[in-house]
């Protein structure tokens, strides 16, 4: 009871929760428009998706001001290419969160006649701007730690030359007599993959992070008619986001930092 | 704008922003009402006030188990008349929490067998019963520290002083009467903290008395003691030190 209090309390939290309700009603309503349900059960779904986006956008009523302010905190990084990603990935939030007011005003009545299509389209186009960023950002940090990786081994190679380390002695055993090209490439790819595969499973909060965005990614895709992927799949993508936006915050260490 | 963000960052913050938010929306509309040229801004009003509304009532629904949370706390204190006020308190506003929360279940159509208007004066009532227990602990807190103060030696000599200078004033000719509200006024400008809860009580109150029916005000005057009672909670909220303990 108490954890779910302090939980509560945070507001992203709640937001996040309702997120999660609001795309899990995304996925019932194709679900059950598939299965041919009663219009009754899938009206009342979409009401209750439309009723959290909503709410969800009175809650985000504030938060152009924190993008803002994590854009200020992310311009002293010291690693050039971070600072890059994030301060413009934060602006962009900042920039998505602005057309997101500017459309509650509109649904709520307060800006009469607003082109909700169009207001739309920006807000979404802003967001996917800030995911390709985050992916940018993870890609990048990826590429640091396999970096960092071959450079700590190549460190222990050379220290003790005789030494054949374990993976070399199998990758050399197991390696195909690479003579033509296209298996030679096969076999790089298959051992970049595993070192990748190894530097995400060491890093959890990277791990997180580049699974919520690439699943992000999806919905302004989607809406903005790029990559159509139908309400399912995007109902799907956008729980499971929130799912580990959720976890994330449960567990603060899982936080990808800065 | 650091402690604007950090306010908002709580989710207390935001509800009670967007609670002030609305009663300033009502009383808005309630003193526009008869202006014929302002028909637009009503409206528009009036939807903010509902959209508002509706969605502060989507915020409540995990806060029953805030006031369960409070009810255990209460429990541990050791002033018999305190434990009792709080939990009773607390009790009603999860009650209320609950009425609430099954009247949003009805307003989105999850659940369609319940009678809105006899639930609707269910969280009213508890409500009442919530803030009346609060004003209960607020009128006990007050009168032990008149109580304490009285018997203060320093004190005493302010009261002497006070009673012996300006004769003319209306109020002397009741000397006990002029003593007391001396008292309560020197006892209440030592504790904010209980002084604001007080007024935060009282203004509260006219909005379950007028939805009963026990006391029927003016939309406007609802619109009013709402608006204040928000702005002093968004205070104790920015001021933790103004904030009454427990």
């Amino acid at each position: 009871m108490d954890s779910w209090v302090r939980f509560n309390s945070q507001s992203q939290a709640k937001e996040k929760v309702f997120r999660a309700a609001q795309y899990s009603c995304m996925l019932l309503g194709s679900t059950l428009t598939k299965s041919r349900a009663a219009s009754d059960l899938q009206r009342i779904v979409s009401d209750l998706e439309a009723h959290m986006s909503l709410t969800r956008k009175l809650l985000r009523l504030g938060n152009s001001v924190e993008a803002l302010q994590a854009a200020k905190r992310a311009i002293h990084l010291s690693d050039g290419v971070l600072r890059l990603c994030i301060t413009i990935a934060h602006l962009n939030r900042a920039m998505y969160f602005a057309c997101d007011n500017v459309l509650w005003a509109g649904k709520t009545g307060i800006i009469s006649k607003l082109d909700h299509h169009k207001w739309s389209q920006r807000s979404f186009r802003y967001y996917l701007f800030a995911l390709i960023l985050n992916v940018t950002r993870n890609v990048y940090e990826v590429c640091l730690l396999l970096d960092g990786e071959d450079r700590c081994r190549s460190t222990k190679l050379s220290s003790s030359p005789s030494d054949v380390l374990p993976d070399d002695r199998l990758s050399s055993s197991s390696a195909v007599p690479a003579t033509s090209p296209p298996a030679l490439m096969f076999a790089r790819l298959r051992r970049l993959m595993g070192q990748v595969g190894a530097v995400l499973y060491n890093n959890p909060p990277l791990l997180l992070d580049l699974l919520k965005n690439s699943c992000d990614i999806f919905i302004p895709l989607d809406k903005l008619g790029l990559y159509r992927t139908g309400p399912a799949f995007v109902g799907t993508c956008g729980l499971l986001s929130s799912v580990l936006s959720i976890v994330t915050m449960l567990h603060p260490w899982l936080k990808l930092k800065p | 704008m650091d402690a604007v963000v950090k306010f908002t960052s709580q989710s207390q913050g935001r509800d009670r922003i967007f609670r002030a938010t609305q009663y300033a929306c009502a009383l808005s509309i309630y003193l526009l009402r008869n202006n014929p040229e302002r028909k637009d801004l009503v409206n528009k009003l009036k939807s903010l006030e509902t959209n508002i509304s509706a969605g502060r009532k989507l915020l409540r629904l995990g806060n029953t188990a805030n006031s369960i949370v409070a009810v255990k706390q209460a429990m541990r204190l050791s002033d018999r008349v305190l434990r009792l006020c709080i939990t009773a308190a607390n009790i009603n506003r999860a009650l209320y929490f609950i009425c609430d929360n099954l009247l949003w279940a009805r307003n989105v159509g999850l659940i369609l067998s319940i009678d809105k208007e006899r639930w609707s004066i269910n969280a009213s009532r508890c409500y009442l019963y919530s803030l009346v227990m609060n004003l209960t602990r607020d009128l006990y807190v007050i009168l032990q520290l008149m109580l304490q103060k009285g018997r203060d030696n320093h004190f005493k000599q302010k009261m002497n002083q006070h009673l012996s200078e300006s004769p003319e004033v209306a109020e002397v000719t009741i000397p006990e009467l002029d003593a007391f509200v001396f008292l309560l006024l020197e006892t209440l400008r030592s504790e904010p903290t209980v002084a604001l809860d007080t007024v935060k009580n009282i203004c509260d109150l006219f909005i379950p008395l007028d939805k009963l029916g026990i006391y029927k005000s003016s939309a406007g005057l609802v619109g009013f003691c709402g608006l204040v009672s928000s702005l002093i909670g968004i205070l104790t909220l920015a001021r933790p030190t103004l904030r009454i303990k427990p």
